[in-house]
C-alpha cells in the first residue's frame, strides 16, 4: 500500500512538472475566460436586443397606431418618418439595428408592406411575429372604425396563452447543454485515462520499467500510476469547471444563463455523483489502457494498441450522446447501465430528473465490478507483457499471456 | 547464507530459455555469469530478481526462497534507463523510498555514492543533460543506493570510458570488501577474469561450464608461448611446425598444444644462441575457454 502512494505522488509530481501540462492547462483556462468573453462581447449586455423600425406610411393607413405599442420585450421599437425613401434606405444601411417598414395602398385598394433591411442575404422574410402585429393592429383599426365596444373588439382579437406539457415524464434542463456536458465528461475521462497508456509505454520504451519492477510489485506499479493520473487529471477539471462557473458569473447576465441551464438542478448531491461517475468511469478506461500501454515496446505501435480502447469508448459515448435526444426512451437507459457508456450518461440522467436511485445503485455497482475485474486482468498481463520486448502483442498472445502461470 | 539455484528451467512457447541450471554463490565475492546473446543469462537474472517466475526448481536466499519482498536486491540491467525529463535527485530518491529507505537516508546515501562515482554536480540536473557515461553512473547509484545484500550488474562497464571504467570498478571493489554478494554479466572475459573468483558458463539455456575459475583454468594445457627475441625466429617456429597467432619486432605468440612443445621450441632457440627477452608459456585465457565450450 506504502509504495502505491509513492507511485502515486512521484506521477503527480512529474505530471504536474511537465512543460506541456502546465502549457495545456494555461491554454484551456485562457480558452474558457477567452470564449466566455466573447459571449459577452458578441451578445452585448445580455439582455434582448431591440430592432428599431422605421415606419414609412405618409397615407397614415395605420392611423399613427403602430406608434404607441410597446413591443420591446418582442425586440421591435416602431419610429414613424417622414423622410424621403433614399434616407430611409441610407440609415438601414448604415445602422444594423434598424430596419425600415414602407406602407403604400395600391389604386385596387390593397396594402403593400415594403420591408427594408440591411442585406437580404442574411435575412428570412418579415419576421413572423412582426406580421402577426401589423396584421392584428391593422385589424383593431378597422374595428375601431366600426364603432364597436372595446369589449367586443377585445372579443374579436382573443389573446391566448399557450401551455405546453409533456404527457410522458418531465425532463428538467437544457437537452442541449446536456449534450455537451455529456462531451466534456467524455474527453475529461478519456484523455485523462489515455495518458496512463502513453505513461507506461514511456517507461517501457525508455527501458526504466526493468529498474522499477525490481524495487515493487507491477501491480503498485499500475495501480499507483493510475490513481495519480486521476488525481491530477480531475484537479484540472475541477479547475476548469471553477473558472467556467467564475466566468459564467462575471461574463453572463443571470436571466440569460438561467434559460440555457436550469441552475436549481445544479446540487451538491449532482456534483458528488459526477464525481463518482468520473472516477469510476476513468479508472475503468484508465484500466484499460494500462493493458495496452504494457504491450507495446515501441512508441510508434501505442495507437495502433490503443484502437481497441478507443473504439469501446467512442460507441459508449455515441451510445450516450444520442440516446440524450430522448432521454426517457429506454435505449438511454441501457447507457446509463452500461459501463462504456454509463459515466458520460447517469449523471445528466440525475440532473435531468429522469434516473431512479435503484437505477443509480444498480449503475454505479455494475461500474465498481468492471472495474475489479478489468483491473485484475490488466495487472496481470501487464506482470507479463511489461518486459516483453519485441513486436507489438497480437490478441492471441495477450489472452496466452494472460493463461501463463 | 548465499544464493543457491537448483535445476531451474523457464521455457517460453516451445523454447526453454534456461534448461536446468544449477550454481550456488556460497561467499561473498564476484560470481560470473557468461553466455552468447540469447544463452538464458537475463532470464536467469530475471528468475534470481523474482520478477519473472520459474517453471521448475528452485532459487534461494539465505535458505529461503527469494521473493522481491524479501531479499534487499540492487540490479543495473544490461539496457539502461533513466527519466529522461526528472531530475536526478528525484529519480533517485523515488527508487531509494521503493526500497524502503526514509528520505532522509537516501539524500545522504545520494551524497555519499555521488561523491565517490564524481557525479555531485549533475544531481540536481536531469539527465537528459548528462553524457551516456553520466548517466549510466547515476542508475548505478540506483543500484547500490539502499544498501542491496545482493547485487547483479548486467554489463556494468559497457559503454564507460577508461576513467570512468576504473572509478566503478574501484567501488565494486569496496563493495565485495563490505561482503556483498554480486552477479556479474558481461562480454569482455578479460573483466570476468579481472573481478570473479566462480563462474557458469550458459548456451542456449544450458550449462556448459562452472566452476571456480582457476580451477577450470589448471585443468586445461597450455596453449600459447610468448617470446620476445634479440633476431627473428621464424624458421625455428617453422621447423618445429608450430603456428605463430601474432608477430611483429622480434615479438612472437605462437600456439602450442601442450607444455612440452613449449619447452622443445625453447631448446631449439638456445640451441641457435639467440638471446631470448621473454618466453612464457600461456594458460588458455577465459575467452579460449568461452569459445571452446561455445563453439563445441
Amino acid at each position: 500500500m506504502k509504495d502505491i502512494f509513492i507511485v502515486m505522488k512521484f506521477t503527480i509530481l512529474d505530471m504536474v512538472k511537465r512543460k506541456a501540462f502546465i502549457i495545456s492547462t494555461i491554454v484551456i483556462l485562457l480558452l474558457i475566460v477567452g470564449g466566455f468573453a466573447a459571449v459577452k462581447i458578441f451578445s452585448g449586455d445580455g439582455k434582448v436586443k431591440v430592432l428599431t423600425i422605421l415606419v414609412h406610411d405618409q397615407e397614415n393607413i395605420f392611423n399613427n397606431k403602430l406608434d404607441n405599442l410597446n413591443l420591446k420585450e418582442l425586440g421591435y421599437k416602431f419610429s414613424k418618418t417622414d423622410k424621403s425613401i433614399e434616407d430611409i434606405k441610407s440609415k438601414v444601411n448604415s445602422d444594423s439595428d434598424v430596419d425600415a417598414l414602407i406602407i403604400n395602398k395600391n389604386k385596387d385598394g390593397s396594402i403593400v408592406l415594403t420591408y427594408i433591411v440591411k442585406n437580404l442575404f442574411f435575412s428570412n422574410g418579415i419576421p413572423e411575429d412582426l406580421a402577426n402585429i401589423l396584421s392584428s393592429v391593422y385589424t383593431s383599426n378597422g374595428l375601431e372604425k366600426l364603432n364597436l365596444t372595446k369589449e367586443q373588439i377585445a372579443s374579436l382579437n382573443p389573446v391566448f396563452e399557450y401551455r405546453y406539457e409533456q404527457a410522458g415524464e418531465e425532463v428538467k434542463g437544457n437537452i442541449a447543454v446536456m449534450m455537451g456536458i455529456s462531451i466534456i465528461l467524455f474527453y475529461a475521462i478519456y484523455f485523462c485515462a489515455f495518458q496512463v497508456s502513453s505513461s507506461i509505454t514511456t517507461e517501457k520504451t525508455s527501458k526504466i520499467i526493468e529498474m522499477l519492477v525490481t524495487s515493487t510489485s507491477p501491480r503498485n506499479i499500475v495501480l499507483g500510476k493510475t490513481l495519480g493520473i486521476g488525481i491530477v487529471g480531475l484537479c484540472q477539471l475541477a479547475l476548469n469547471i471553477l473558472t467556467s462557473f467564475i466566468c459564467a458569473r462575471i461574463f453572463i447576465d443571470k436571466q440569460v444563463l438561467s434559460k440555457v441551464v436550469d441552475l436549481s438542478t445544479i446540487t451538491v448531491s449532482l456534483a458528488l455523483i459526477t464525481l463518482l461517475y468520473f472516477i469510476l468511469g476513468y479508472l475503468t478506461y484508465a484500466l484499460l489502457y494500462a493493458l495496452t500501454g504494457s504491450t507495446v515496446s515501441k512508441p510508434e505501435d501505442v495507437q495502433s494498441a490503443n484502437g481497441p480502447v478507443a473504439i469501446i469508448a467512442v460507441i459508449g459515448f455515441y451510445l450516450s450522446y444520442f440516446t440524450m435526444m430522448n432521454p426517457t426512451g429506454k435505449l438511454n437507459l441501457l447507457a446509463a447501465l452500461l459501463p462504456i457508456s454509463s459515466p458520460f450518461c447517469m449523471p445528466l440522467r440525475i440532473m435531468m430528473g429522469l434516473a431512479s436511485y435503484k437505477e443509480v445503485i444498480l449503475s454505479v455497482l455494475i461500474l465498481i465490478i468492471t472495474i475489479i475485474v478489468v483491473a485484475n486482468i490488466s495487472i496481470k498481463i501487464y506482470t507479463r507483457a511489461i518486459l516483453y520486448s519485441g513486436s507489438k502483442l497480437n490478441f492471441k498472445k495477450i489472452i496466452m499471456l494472460y493463461k501463463q502461470k | 547464507m548465499g544464493l543457491k539455484l537448483e535445476n531451474v528451467t523457464k521455457t517460453y512457447g516451445k523454447k526453454k530459455a534456461v534448461d536446468n541450471i544449477s550454481f550456488s554463490i556460497n561467499k561473498p565475492g564476484i560470481f560470473g555469469l557468461l553466455g552468447t546473446n540469447g544463452a538464458g543469462k537475463t532470464t536467469t537474472i530475471r528468475m534470481i530478481l523474482d520478477i519473472l517466475s520459474k517453471d521448475s526448481g528452485s532459487i534461494t536466499w539465505n535458505g529461503k526462497n527469494v521473493s522481491r519482498k524479501d531479499v534487499n536486491f540492487g540490479y543495473l540491467p544490461e539496457e539502461r534507463g533513466v527519466y529522461p525529463k526528472i531530475k536526478i535527485i528525484d529519480q533517485l530518491i523515488y527508487f531509494a523510498k521503493l526500497k524502503g529507505i526514509s528520505k532522509e537516508d537516501s539524500i545522504k546515501s545520494i551524497n555519499k555514492w555521488a561523491k565517490i562515482l564524481e557525479v555531485e554536480e549533475y544531481i540536481q540536473m536531469t539527465p537528459d543533460k548528462l553524457s551516456k557515461g553520466n548517466q549510466q553512473k547515476i542508475q548505478f547509484m540506483t543500484a547500490i543506493i539502499h544498501d542491496p545484500e545482493l547485487l547483479v550488474l548486467d554489463e556494468p562497464f559497457s559503454g564507460l570510458d577508461p576513467v570512468n571504467t576504473g572509478i566503478l570498478k574501484k567501488v565494486i571493489l569496496e563493495l565485495i570488501k563490505k561482503g556483498k554478494y554480486i552477479i556479474m554479466s558481461a562480454h569482455e572475459m578479460h573483466t570476468i577474469e579481472e573481478f570473479c573468483s566462480d563462474i557458469i558458463i550458459l548456451d542456449k539455456g544450458k550449462t556448459v561450464l562452472k566452476g571456480n575459475l582457476n580451477e577450470i583454468k589448471s585443468t586445461y594445457p597450455a596453449n600459447r608461448v610468448s617470446v620476445i627475441t634479440e633476431k627473428g625466429i621464424d624458421d625455428i617456429i617453422e621447423e618445429a611446425k608450430l603456428e605463430i597467432e601474432n608477430s611483429h619486432d622480434n615479438y612472437y605468440l605462437i600456439k602450442v598444444k601442450n607444455e612440452q612443445e613449449a619447452w622443445n621450441l625453447l631448446k631449439k632457440i638456445v640451441k641457435k644462441n639467440i638471446l631470448i627477452t621473454k618466453f612464457e608459456i600461456m594458460k588458455p585465457t577465459l575467452n579460449d575457454i568461452f569459445v571452446e565450450k561455445v563453439r563445441s
